[in-house]
């Protein structure tokens, strides 16, 4: 019985192995390739870099516009994700808090929402933004993030809030805080975990976006480094050495977060699926 | 003394009604102007023969929708779409499934493994794309490569120009990026199951498979309608990987819903025409997510 365990926590052990070596060759590949010179990936894709070669990292970073779509890419996520923080708790606070039936219309209104897929509206959005001046424009984009994770950012504070007892700011509206410093001072650090799982999976979602910059932002100086990334694939098509660099520079600070804020990610997963 | 008690408690709340009017306001008008108006916008143009850059917006009633009904192509991209969605459905909830099982019961480096099946979700579509677009490259790529290593030259193909693998290369590359998301919902739910019932049955001598169908099986059908339905939701709008990958080629052979309303609207200047096609898209996945709040409801009224 014991020997068959023991075999039995290998064979699964060694399966699992190998998917794992399935499902990460192709990052690694990714990782392994930005090192080698575009000669050496053509000759062999799957050897080992034979020296650590960074002509390409040197290249990009110097002769292209990378630099700046990095910076855009750094701007837009940065931006969009504060000013998410200070429009949607404080509209999940109030939808909760304040239950009466406009509020509870408000947010079926926002719900509904979550199932609009962007593809549907984006035709008329484009010309929009044209009218109102936001074409090509950073400010355009971060209103377009916020207007669409308000579905999803309310309910998940919605739900956060009904575990959190009423009494502290009860007690803090007697002691003469105004609702306003109530929810900034008191109610919005208690919701740190929520916030947490906002800034997380929306940030991933807006530094990975690529349908929406690449048509609003189109122009050399706003494009983001996804929209960069993709026209290098038409432009550099027999420079994969410049992609791959460009592609590892997108991802590491990807990789960085993640092992930093695992748990965050795991959570959000769980909201998400509740929500269905 | 009670009524001013009451005038105060009035005061009160007509204080809090303005203050959530104006803690709602900025999310309000966000969602209203870059939703709400362009969703609107988009049923109305899509009775419309509009170009997207005249000011000219000829109303042309059904037209676009008839067109739509009759022109090959789109069936053709209906048809894409709805192969691809029930593929995708099957095999990332296959392989998410078995993860999860896999993840579950290993012994060593559980962490390990699981951070490293979920990390491809993370990854941009546009990213991942361009990554398999070079391993499956016929010429200078990782699959052909390894193929003539072990002797199957015969079995080297252009995976993403030949009409029979475009859309398979596709499918599995997405599920190589997806499962792991599916996968974190399946653990959750096994780590919900009861250890006395595996116990229980092992005692009355049932056997892994048996195990399985009896007891995980059933035990995870809230977790597989989730899973079912975001991977449904999640197949019908596919862009990034098809742009990057195949630019809907070759031929039509990729095109789908979403990526024949980026090509028609953008690329062909037929922008009413490309609204009306998002109102088909929007009527599919508001198909998929009314069938999934029937199915939750059922099991709302089982437990």
């Amino acid at each position: 019985m014991q020997t068959r365990k023991r075999l039995n926590d290998f064979i699964i052990f060694v399966s699992t192995l190998l998917l794992a070596v399935v499902f990460f060759f192709p990052i690694f590949f990714n990782l392994m390739s930005a090192f080698k010179s575009n000669a050496e990936i053509m000759k062999d894709a799957i050897a080992f870099p034979k020296s650590v070669y960074l002509e390409s990292f040197k290249y990009l970073l110097t002769e292209t516009e990378y630099p700046r779509a990095i910076l855009n890419s750094l701007i837009l996520t940065a931006v969009s994700i504060a000013f998410m923080i200070l429009v949607i708790p404080m509209a999940g606070y109030a939808i909760e808090r304040h239950n009466k039936r406009w509020t509870r219309f408000v947010f079926v209104f926002y719900l509904a929402g979550m199932m609009i897929p962007f593809q549907a509206y984006m035709i008329p959005l484009f010309k929009e933004l044209k009218i109102l001046g936001l074409y090509g424009n950073l400010a355009g984009p971060v209103m377009i993030y916020i207007s669409g994770s308000v579905g999803f950012g309310c309910l998940l504070y919605t739900s956060f809030l009904k575990g959190i007892p009423r009494e502290i700011e009860e007690s803090a509206e007697i002691d003469g805080c105004s609702k306003y410093g109530i929810f900034w001072r008191i109610v919005f650090p208690l919701l740190g975990p929520c916030t947490a799982t906002l800034v997380v999976l929306n940030g991933l979602g807006i530094w990975n976006d690529f349908l929406m910059p690449m048509l609003v932002l189109p122009s050399g100086h706003t494009k983001t480094m996804i929209v960069e990334i993709f026209y290098y694939v038409g432009e550099f098509s027999s420079r994969w050495d410049m992609i791959f660099a460009g592609t590892t520079m997108s991802i590491i600070p990807i990789l960085i977060i993640f092992l930093s804020l695992q748990k965050y990610f795991v959570k959000g997963i769980a909201t998400g699926a509740i929500k269905g | 003394m009670a009524l001013p008690l009451t005038d105060n408690k009035k005061k009160k709340k007509k204080k809090w009604q303005t203050y959530a009017v104006l803690f709602i306001l900025p999310s309000f008008l966000l969602y209203l102007l870059f939703v709400i108006v362009p969703t609107f916008s988009s049923l109305y143009l899509s009775f419309t023969s509009w170009d997207g850059v005249s000011s000219d917006i000829r109303f042309i009633g059904f037209n676009n929708f008839v067109e739509i009904w009759n022109s090959e192509r789109v069936h053709n991209a209906l048809k894409n779409t709805l192969f691809m969605a029930v593929v995708l459905v099957l095999l990332e909830n296959i392989v998410a499934l078995a993860l999860a099982m896999l993840v579950d019961q290993v012994r060593w480096f559980r962490n390990l493994f699981r951070s490293v099946f979920y990390f491809p979700v993370l990854l941009s579509g546009i990213v991942m794309g361009f990554v398999w677009t070079i391993i499956l490259n016929y010429n200078f790529g990782v699959i052909n490569q390894l193929l003539d290593m072990i002797g199957l030259s015969s079995l080297k193909a252009d995976w993403l120009g030949n009409p029979d693998f475009a859309m398979l290369s596709i499918i599995l590359s997405t599920v190589w990026k997806s499962a792991g998301y599916y996968m974190i919902i399946y653990l959750a739910g096994l780590q919900g199951i009861p250890q006395e019932l595996a116990e229980a049955a092992n005692i009355d001598g049932a056997n892994r498979w048996q195990q399985f169908l009896h007891i995980t099986f059933p035990l995870l059908a809230g977790a597989m309608t989730v899973c079912i339905v975001l991977s449904m939701i999640g197949s019908l709008k596919i862009f990034d990987q098809i742009a990057v990958m195949t630019d809907g080629g070759p031929g039509f052979e990729t095109e789908t819903l979403t990526y024949i309303i980026y090509k028609v609207g953008f690329g062909e200047l037929r922008q009413g025409f490309g609204t009306a096609l998002a109102q088909v898209l929007f009527l599919l996945i508001l198909i998929v997510t009314i069938i999934q709040v029937k199915f939750l409801r059922k099991r709302e009224v089982q437990l």
